[in-house]
């Protein structure tokens, strides 16, 4: 019983790291109804710049977060500019009620993004050639005790921080007047300019905010392990991915219940099957979420959600 | 308060405005008849700066409108309802109320022109935490017209209100229509309903293949004519064949 309850804390803080990765990739589909593919690349190259100064400059801990967290953003601008600013709806050809991905852009930008993926990811191994690379550790190596349970106090704070960031994070979109244009934009991007918003602004802002948070997610995760190998960019896209659809693309509030479900069944999985089981068990949930009977009211719904 | 002068708006090579005058004035409400494919819808979202026009000029209240963004043109007063109303499907009916204010700060205000919509669209109030995607055309349609009153505006544009709508809703959007024009607020409509929309305004032009073809006051012209050409465009000479 222990042990089955030790497995579920382990899960369930594993959870929240997968949950703060796959935030910003949830906010970047909740605002432009695109799929970032350069996403986990972004984090890492951001990452890869952190420990660079870190091996070279010998910068402290501090200043390498702030490095990660500016050149996620700037890397992210950078992303939007090429694959998504020219490929979401243009207004100017708005006619009607448009459909997101209606006429085939969003594949353009989901192609760009998948070059810019290997363009960010070159640049980084060229920049640190080894596969192993040094990040500054914030790892506690102390346990707590907490009767029969035993809990790694660094990663804990990591899954308190995903859950505070994601939940104040969905609350403060529900409430701010910036929350309310920028879900506005992301319904319906020609009445968001009929009723006076600067929607290419917000969605500019967004992306680059997601991908500061891709940033923040990055070195709070790498500083557990002290390390960083060029697998960090796949790893981040692939856990974002599947615990922001598990939530449901594009919600806030979803992500964290995605990432942790994921940690969980993932931790179930591989005391059961073993290393193995846990990449197969986190597909074969993905798999089922997405083919589940309940999604079909979900598309009824969204088919009379979309006017015309 | 409004005028038009030789807006031409093009989707690539297709000109679907080729040259349109006309104007509206202040506390009337001004109705655009036409066909299908005439250009009212091209027209109205030129005019809310949505579409940018290759040339002409669109003068509201004395200043140029052409060029500027939509966010600058609701900000000078001018409102408008789309076709097929474009509510926010996945907002709830208050924060659709909420979006239409952006461009405005007053919170008092806002928040007593929220209990003011819901006086004159009691059918809102009963769904204000509801998302405006699971109303009813009729529901989406007063939405719609409170959003866009939301902003305050001088001139409301109003773009096929009647559209896929029951008669009986028709009616009550009209009467809504005619309420607003009693309270002083400017309207320009764009209709296909041309025979409801001949009893609510003063003046009217007719539009046909991207030009206005006709205008004048109701009953100036057969209205019989009038709505067929409304309907089904200038009747072609009569070609027998066989």
């Amino acid at each position: 019983m222990t042990d089955l309850l030790q497995l579920v804390v382990d899960g369930l803080i594993d959870g929240g790291a997968y949950a703060l990765i796959g935030l910003g990739l949830s906010l970047t589909f909740g605002s432009l109804r695109r799929l970032n593919l350069a996403y986990g690349a972004t984090a890492m190259l951001a990452a890869y710049l952190g420990a660079w100064l870190y091996a070279t400059q010998q910068a402290p801990a501090w200043l390498v977060a702030v490095t990660v967290i500016v050149a996620a953003t700037l890397i992210g601008w950078y992303v939007e500019r090429l694959c998504f600013a020219c490929t979401t709806q243009d207004a100017t050809q708005a006619r009607g009620a448009p459909v997101a991905g209606a006429d085939g852009r969003e594949v353009v930008a989901l192609a760009s993004s998948f070059a810019i993926w290997m363009q960010l990811e070159q640049l980084a191994v060229n920049l640190l050639p080894r596969h192993l690379n040094a990040f500054p550790s914030l790892a506690v190596s102390q346990d707590w005790q907490l009767g029969e349970l035993m809990v790694r106090p660094d990663r804990m704070g990591l899954a308190v921080m995903a859950a505070a960031l994601t939940l104040g994070l969905a609350a403060w979109l529900e409430r701010s007047r910036i929350g309310l244009s920028w879900r506005a934009s992301a319904d319906h991007r020609i009445a968001a300019h009929l009723v006076g918003m600067p929607v290419e602004r917000l969605q500019t802002v967004g992306f680059a905010a997601a991908c500061a948070l891709s940033g923040l997610a990055a070195f709070s995760i790498l500083s557990l392990d002290g390390q960083v190998t060029p697998m960090f960019g796949m790893w981040a896209l692939l856990k974002g991915l599947v615990a922001a659809m598990l939530g449901g693309l594009g919600s806030v509030r979803g992500v964290l219940w995605g990432g942790l479900l994921l940690g969980l069944v993932e931790s179930l999985a591989q005391a059961s099957f073993g290393a193995q089981g846990r990449e197969f068990a986190s597909y074969a949930l993905l798999f089922v979420v997405l083919v589940a009977p309940w999604r079909r009211s979900r598309e009824r719904f969204l088919a009379t959600a979309v006017p015309g | 308060m409004l005028e038009i002068q030789e807006l031409a708006t093009a989707y690539g090579k297709i000109e679907a405005l080729k040259g349109v005058s006309l104007s509206a004035k202040a506390g009337q409400v001004t109705c655009l008849l036409g066909p299908n494919g005439a250009g009212k819808s091209t027209l109205m979202l030129t005019l809310a700066g949505i579409l940018k026009p290759q040339r002409g000029s669109v003068k509201f209240e004395g200043e140029e409108l052409v060029g500027r963004a939509p966010a600058q043109i609701v900000a000078r007063g001018l409102a408008l309802v789309p076709e097929n109303r474009l509510v926010f499907p996945a907002l709830t009916v208050r924060e659709n109320l909420m979006a239409g204010a952006y461009k405005r700060r007053d919170m008092a205000g806002i928040r007593s022109d929220i209990d003011a919509m819901f006086v004159r669209f009691p059918r809102l109030k009963e769904r204000i935490e509801q998302l405006a995607g699971t109303l009813s055309g009729g529901e989406q349609q007063m939405l719609a017209v409170a959003r866009a009153l939301m902003s305050r505006p001088r001139l409301l544009l109003m773009d096929e209100p009647s559209v896929g709508l029951a008669p009986m809703v028709v009616a009550e959007i009209f009467s809504i229509i005619r309420q607003l024009h009693q309270e002083g607020v400017s309207l320009f409509i764009v209709e296909q309903n041309a025979h409801m929309a001949l009893k609510v305004a003063q003046h009217f032009y007719l539009m046909e293949q991207g030009r206005v073809s006709f205008s004048g006051s109701p009953g100036q012209m057969a209205d019989d004519d009038l709505i067929q050409r409304a309907y089904l465009g200038q009747q072609r000479p009569q070609t027998v064949e066989s």
